[in-house]
């Protein structure tokens, strides 16, 4: 390990500023800890409290500690300049210096999507999430989102389901998972992907961090998707971030009546962004052939099954509307449903409703 | 001089004799009662004066001392009245009454001497009739409900005057007819039918099954989606209480003093609806003199909780345990009584607090925190007593107005009472009635599932990502279901229509 890269580790404790790095790099020559604490202008830069728990900080012994810590709960740090850093972030204005990772670093360079939208997505954002990450996991692609609730965690699933990779981007350290209902999910995506945080993993989350971290989630992705969104949604920074670091912004297009699309629909109305009806758009776009890509398999349905089919392709309907339109009686069509719902013909979704998948 | 007369008293819902023990001696003129008596029965001093002296009767200006025997057990309650006006009445050197002794007297006097109903004579007959007593004299007002018991004879009384004269021998009284149970449940035609509620044929079908195996139900739905219709139509299409359920119930209603005495029996099933600012005790029984509670007002019939996370977390956790035993034991220092409480539990909830969350008509405004907090106040003890979910939805204008004829309240229960009567041959010599309350043992030997069945189940496990304490209930449901299509063996259309009933294990809530 250089001194520079200790130096940045030894930094991370501190939860400081970009810009104040930037500044304590300027005055170093050869970064390294033990320079950094003879610098002159030090109480300067910093207040003096922080000065001292500095310098105190620096010694040998609890520098030691720190780096024991992290590698006991299995944390690597990877900094700027390292091999393993990110190199889709290397080139950002406003790079973390460090970032604490958990999980396979490899998935860096993998080729990757972002995927974000509202924490409220209705049924429709839940379905086309769903489907879309679903897809795109399968044929390689990395889903990389932040671990919020709603479509975030929506796409981390469905990758994890399907067998993917995924990347979830915290705004708050590792012992301070957000939502703290999510700790099992960032686990599992810690054992089978890949978790992140520039947080020192004490560090709370704040209404700062999370809007912060999203130009991590949008410099990680090739592209972002954005499946849901309402015009006032935090995803407004995640694509404001993309559109400044050149990003492709992918947009699912959505009723004009529904709050939930506004944001979608205006980034297509203004040109801003692909639209996204299908997966292929995305590939299109990103100019990736998916090989693998398999021929959906129809399986074969029976009269009755046909008729709810040819039923639901009107849109999502509840159960007494398919039992008036299908003339069923209630017994056999519960059956029915949850047996298609079993082999994966349509979904149930929340209130009772069905669609199709 | 001292005359003995008999009378009942009440404990929970059991009589006891109790022998009231008139003393009248010279001395300064005084009435007395003594016996760990309660303030009613205190002040019974002033109405038998009274109505002794309004009657007509010659009221002895000496000192009276009644004793209540058993002297340590308390009393409560108006219903001595009229044993002790008996008493002093046969003391008078003129008295010619006979046979006073053979009697047990109920009933509470007015000033005017008029017999005024009395709470709990139905349980105070049936442990009568169990202890050997065989001839009673009642408040008028209390016959009907009288009338139930068989191999006793009951006299009704207007007034003390009508009591007195019966004794002397001056005129007869017409004893009690036994009445007749069939024909209280055929008068009895409830008011709300599901021919009445319009659409909603899932949770209709859900609540047939429920029916038949005796399933709790929970029921989620925003505002205005007919959950409540919905549970107050439930008691139409459930089995008619047998003569032995009826008398049960009738008797806890009967101390609770909720006793229509016109009618003298429930013949159909309670149905309580607790609001949900209950308190714990209101909902269990308890409080002075360990009364019965909601739960037990709702012995063989439902219990319907509407808004189930408004009520107080500690409220709903207490309904664990009778949910459970179909008894709750309710220990109070100075005494522990024990109430029937087997209820069908029917609870309605809305998915968030807003209400709206999954609803099509309007958009939930509940951020995921407050959704996931709504939804954790019902704990996992409670879900898992818990057997079919039910999610409604607003109905349409399209249901509203479509002609079809919906189906009436009497031919679900036809198929209901069908499913019961299979159910008891299954579960004879046990003690188990119904479906949901087989044991894991029980759900092993009878929910065997073939191999088509079990791949189903399975399957369904690994797709819809069910939890794991949904499995043994969804086996209980399906042999509900296999029993109202008159199935021997659960046949895997009955297992996904089961599964169908677990929506709140699903992940798609918050």
């Amino acid at each position: 390990m250089t001194d520079k890269q200790m130096f940045l580790i030894y930094l991370s404790q501190f939860n400081l500023p970009i810009k104040k790095i930037d500044e304590v790099l300027d005055l170093m020559e050869y970064p390294s800890i033990d320079n950094f604490v003879k610098l002159k202008d030090l109480r300067q830069i910093f207040n003096s409290d922080l000065v001292n728990e500095m310098i105190d900080r620096a010694e040998d012994r609890k520098v030691s500690m720190y780096f024991a810590n992290l590698r006991g709960n299995e944390i690597t740090v990877v900094t700027k300049g390292d091999e393993n850093y990110p190199k889709k972030l290397v080139e950002l204005p406003d790079a973390p210096y460090y970032l604490f990772c958990k999980g396979d670093l490899s998935l860096f360079d993998s080729k990757s999507i972002s995927i974000v939208g509202s924490r409220t997505p209705t049924n429709y954002g839940r379905i086309v999430t769903d489907r879309l990450a679903g897809e795109l996991a399968k044929s390689g692609f990395t889903i990389v989102s932040g671990l919020a609730v709603g479509i975030d965690s929506i796409g981390h699933r469905k990758a994890l389901e399907v067998g993917g990779k995924t990347i979830a981007v915290l705004g708050s350290g590792f012992n301070n998972i957000y939502p703290s209902e999510h700790s099992a999910l960032a686990r599992e995506i810690a054992e089978n992907g890949l978790l992140i945080s520039e947080y020192c993993p004490s560090v709370k989350s704040t209404r700062y961090t999370f809007p912060f971290r999203n130009r991590i989630v949008a410099g990680l992705g090739d592209g972002v998707l954005i499946t849901e969104a309402s015009a006032k949604s935090g995803t407004m920074h995640t694509k404001d971030f993309a559109l400044d670091y050149g990003k492709t912004v992918f947009a699912v297009p959505g009723n004009i009546t529904s709050e939930k699309s506004a944001l979608t629909n205006e980034l297509i109305r203004s040109n801003q962004c692909v639209c996204v009806t299908c997966v292929e758009d995305i590939y299109h776009e990103l100019g990736f052939t998916d090989e693998k890509k398999e021929k959906r398999v129809f399986v074969q349905l029976d009269m009755i099954q046909q008729k709810i089919v040819e039923v639901l392709k009107n849109g999502e309907k509840d159960i007494d509307s398919i039992s008036r339109e299908c003339n069923l009686n209630i017994n056999s069509l519960n059956s029915y449903l949850t047996m298609m719902e079993i082999s994966g013909i349509i979904r149930r979704m929340s209130g009772g409703v069905y669609m199709l998948a | 001089m001292l005359a003995k007369v008999s009378s009942f008293g009440l404990k929970g819902i059991d009589g006891f004799p109790v022998e009231v023990e008139t003393d009248i001696t010279n001395g300064l003129p005084h009435f007395d009662v003594v016996g760990l008596a309660d303030t009613a029965i205190k002040e019974a001093k002033e109405r038998v004066r009274s109505a002794i002296r309004n009657s007509g009767y010659e009221y002895p200006i000496k000192r009276i001392t009644i004793n209540l025997a058993p002297a340590d057990v308390k009393k409560e309650g108006a219903l001595y009245d009229l044993s002790m006006a008996v008493a002093i009445i046969s003391l008078n050197k003129d008295s010619k009454l006979k046979n006073v002794e053979d009697y047990c007297y109920l009933g509470e006097l007015s000033l005017d001497g008029q017999v005024k109903k009395v709470k709990g004579v139905l349980p105070i007959l049936i442990s009568a009739r169990k202890l050997g007593y065989k001839k009673f004299i009642i408040p008028f007002d209390n016959a009907i409900e009288a009338s139930f018991i068989e191999g006793i004879d009951v006299f009704p009384v207007k007034s003390l005057t009508e009591c007195i004269d019966f004794l002397e021998g001056k005129a007869e009284l017409e004893k009690v007819k036994v009445g007749n149970y069939q024909k209280e449940i055929i008068a009895h035609t409830a008011v709300l039918d599901f021919c009445h509620v319009k659409g909603q044929e899932r949770a209709k079908r859900a609540l047939e099954i429920a029916a038949a195996g005796g399933h709790n139900v929970i029921m989620i739905g925003p505002p205005g989606s007919g959950k409540s219709m919905l549970a107050k139509c439930f008691p139409s299409i459930l089995p008619d209480m047998t003569f032995e359920e009826a008398l049960e119930t009738t008797k806890i209603h009967s101390v609770a003093g909720e006793l229509d005495l016109k009618k003298g029996i429930l013949a159909i099933r309670p149905f309580r609806s607790p609001h949900h600012t209950a308190s714990t005790v209101s909902l269990t029984g308890g409080g002075n003199g360990s009364k019965a509670g909601e739960i037990s007002l709702a012995h063989n019939g439902v219990l319907f909780l509407d808004e189930m996370p408004e009520y107080s977390r500690h409220t709903i956790e207490t309904l664990r345990q009778p949910l459970e035993d179909g008894v709750i034991t309710v220990a109070r220092a100075n005494s522990t009584i024990t109430y029937p409480a087997n209820f069908m539990l029917i609870a309605s909830m809305n998915p968030c607090p807003c209400g709206n969350f999954g609803s099509k008509l309007k958009e939930c405004t509940c951020t995921p925190n407050q959704i996931h907090k709504y939804l954790a106040k019902l704990s996992g003890p409670i879900m898992d007593r818990i057997d079919i979910h039910i999610e409604v939805d607003n109905v349409t204008y399209d249901d509203l107005k479509n002609g079809k004829e919906e189906e009436k309240s009497s031919s679900i229960k036809a198929r209901v009472d069908k499913a019961r009567d299979i159910q008891l041959k299954r579960f004879k010599n046990t003690k188990i009635y119904y479906n949901s309350k087989m044991g894991v043992a029980k759900t092993k030997e009878f929910c065997k599932l073939d191999k088509n069945s079990d791949d189903l189940l399975r399957m369904a496990f690994e797709k819809l990502k069910l939890s794991a304490r949904a499995h043994d209930r969804i086996l209980r449901v399906a042999r509900t279901i296999a029993d109202l299509e008159g199935e021997e063996n659960i046949l895997p259309q009955h297992i996904a229509e089961a599964i169908s009933y677990r929506s709140l294990d699903r992940k798609y809530w918050g």
